[in-house]
């Protein structure tokens, strides 16, 4: 029997910096210059709200964008930055830059308009703690993966991925490597964090659990 | 009345959020925390404390709450500091900020501010720090009103009292000045269970509206605000009249006084005038206000109006959400936090697009109880009281602790 699994939560103070940019040339500074704590927030925070409202935009640069400076076309490539090919928060900086200073050649008149309501640069701090929640197996995991809260999927499986740098979640590395399951975690492993809501993201697991489940009873018969 | 306790809170926000919460308060231990404020009744702030102190004791949290102390003149000079950080423009002599001065030495006296934590809410209290200097427990000051545009002569004065605590909490982005010190965002918050909010029997809701003499004939558009300038009840006044052209409907004002609320009385003067005589339009004053009959009266409504022109937050617009009404708000300080346009409300900029989106929800039905049951989620993620809670306990970890981004509880 492998380790077992037991389930964190992370929480986040949100802090405000005071500092804004009504332009594209300010929010290109803001990213160059904000704490990689500040990037994780505007990135994955999204995450935590009601993204549905926003579709298709993801995250607070691409909706800032897209909304406030109508450039829909840089707000289109800011959403498709693939998050999790991503391992640090440098390298996803390093990629927001490139995209924002590579609009700039190609369409420069974008970088003089300005905004009504500015973009707002928030840092955070994040509080990690464990639950009182253990998973044993694949059962008691699926049992257990409907009632811990949604940061403890967030965190599990989007924070996660930075903490450890790896190309893979809390989830499907435990499902791998504890449960030697390694079909059903490089199926979790493909979930489109680009796309899917957190409940979707939990939801999309309990139906891949319930197949595999279901496909184990079947050869067991 | 039983006070309800986290268990209760289990059925609406779920098992999950308050074991989070009980983990939270047992890494927090025996950390104190004092929260000081300027009034017991009315008001938001009042109606969060006194849910919020009895929860962190119920997780083994030491809270209490004081209330200062002050005459009729401090509360007026107060009322009018608080106009004046809200933007209006008033020019004080040096007399009122010595008065306002003399009434937080006065309670700096009388007050213990021993514990390891002192939330001071709102500027009536701001000063108590000048007398705390040397303390050994963190202070920081909780502002819940906009200070987007302050007055530079009242923000001139408070401004170097604000700098010296440890970090200041603001309900948005929006509000927060440039400070040398941390600022936080906590969003204000609802609590689901109190008279103000929890489910009503129809047969009850029925009787308040009877009781006022409300008519059930036809849709009723509400606004529930104190009366004061910046919720604009004439604007929603003239609103409605342009509305009414096109659907029929019936307008209900309700509002109470604050304790600390004297200019309620010349407000309210201007809103029965652009009232006139119409039948349609109800004008309600409470003083103070029942929570079971504000309650009902969202409750009772087809769209609930918070057309303000200058806010803090606005909890009523998530008291409204909260029960599935659809709500059309300013979009001014806390209301876009909470009203996504289009999504969880309908956020308006003026009295034609107040007039316009009461007309588009009476015409469209089915939109504006989309509109509801969304805010009823984005209410239930965001602002309900288990919430605030939460970063209460975490600001009490993260004081501790201010240079680490990530902090790792085990």
């Amino acid at each position: 029997m492998g380790e077992i699994f037991q389930f964190r939560s992370s929480a986040s103070l949100e802090e405000l910096t005071g500092r804004k940019a009504y332009n594209l040339e300010e929010l290109l500074d803001l990213i160059k210059g904000c704490t990689e704590s500040s990037i994780f927030y505007h990135t994955f925070s999204a995450f935590l709200k009601m993204r549905e409202a926003q579709v298709p935009y993801n995250t607070d640069f691409s909706i800032w964008v897209a909304r406030m400076l109508n450039e829909s076309a840089l707000a289109e490539k800011l959403m498709a930055v693939d998050l999790s090919e991503y391992k640090t928060l440098e390298s996803l900086r390093k990629r927001l830059v490139e995209i924002i200073e590579s609009y700039r050649e190609e369409k420069p008149d974008a970088f003089q308009k300005t905004a009504d309501e500015p973009f707002y640069l928030y840092d955070i701090v994040r509080i990690v703690y464990l639950s009182d929640r253990f998973a044993y197996d694949l059962k008691s995991f699926r049992e257990l993966l409907p009632k811990v809260s949604t940061y403890s999927v967030f965190f599990h499986f989007i924070e996660s991925r930075l903490r450890t740098q790896l190309d893979s979640d809390d989830f499907s590395t435990w499902i791998e490597e504890s449960l030697n399951i390694p079909r059903l975690a490089q199926r979790i492993r493909k979930i489109d964090v680009n796309v899917y809501t957190l409940e979707g993201v939990r939801a999309r697991i309990l139906e891949l659990i319930d197949e595999h489940l279901k496909e184990a009873e079947h050869n067991q018969l | 009345m039983i006070i309800p306790t986290l268990s209760d809170y289990e059925e609406v926000v779920g098992s999950d959020i308050i074991g989070e919460l009980t983990t939270l308060a047992s890494h927090v231990g025996k950390r104190s925390i004092k929260m000081v404020s300027s009034t017991a009744v009315g008001g938001g702030v009042a109606e969060m404390l006194h849910r919020i102190v009895p929860f962190f004791n119920e997780m083994g949290v030491q809270a209490k709450w004081d209330v200062i102390k002050g005459g009729d003149e401090f509360f007026e000079i107060t009322k009018a500091f608080h106009n004046a950080l809200q933007g209006k423009e008033e020019h004080f002599q040096q007399d009122v900020f010595k008065t306002y001065l003399d009434y937080n030495e006065m309670n700096n006296k009388e007050l213990d501010l021993d514990e390891d934590l002192i939330v001071i809410h709102d500027p009536q209290p701001a000063a108590l720090i000048h007398w705390n200097q040397n303390r050994k427990n963190k202070w920081v000051w909780r502002c819940h009103i906009d200070l987007s545009h302050p007055n530079a002569q009242v923000w001139g004065f408070l401004k170097p009292y604000v700098k010296k605590y440890d970090a200041a909490i603001f309900s948005s982005a929006l509000f927060s000045p440039e400070l040398p010190i941390p600022q936080y965002r906590f969003y204000p918050a609802i609590d689901p269970l109190d008279d103000k909010n929890r489910e009503l029997d129809a047969s009850y809701i029925d009787s308040v509206l009877a009781k006022y003499g409300i008519p059930r004939d036809k849709p009723i558009v509400t606004q529930i605000s104190r009366y004061d300038p910046w919720k604009d009840p004439v604007g929603v006044i003239q609103a409605f009249k342009m509305a009414r052209k096109y659907v029929d409907c019936r307008l209900v004002l309700v509002g109470d006084k604050a304790a600390d609320d004297p200019e309620a009385e010349k407000i309210l003067e201007k809103v029965r005038a652009e009232a006139g005589d119409d039948p349609d339009i109800h004008i309600l004053l409470f003083s103070p206000s029942i929570a079971t009959e504000i309650n009902a009266f969202q409750r009772a409504s087809d769209i609930v109006l918070q057309k303000s022109l200058r806010e803090g937050f606005a909890l009523t617009v998530s008291e409204a959400l909260w029960k599935g009404r659809p709500v059309i708000g300013g979009a001014v300080g806390g209301i876009p936090a909470q009203i996504i346009d289009g999504y969880t409300g309908l956020l308006v900029h003026s009295v034609d697009g107040a007039g316009m989106a009461i007309r588009s929800l009476l015409s469209n039905p089915d939109f504006a109880k989309e509109l509801g049951e969304n805010g009823h989620r984005r209410v239930k993620d965001e602002f309900l009281i288990t919430r605030n809670l939460k970063q209460y306990l975490l600001l009490l970890l993260a004081l501790d602790r201010p240079s680490e981004h990530t902090i790792f509880l085990n």
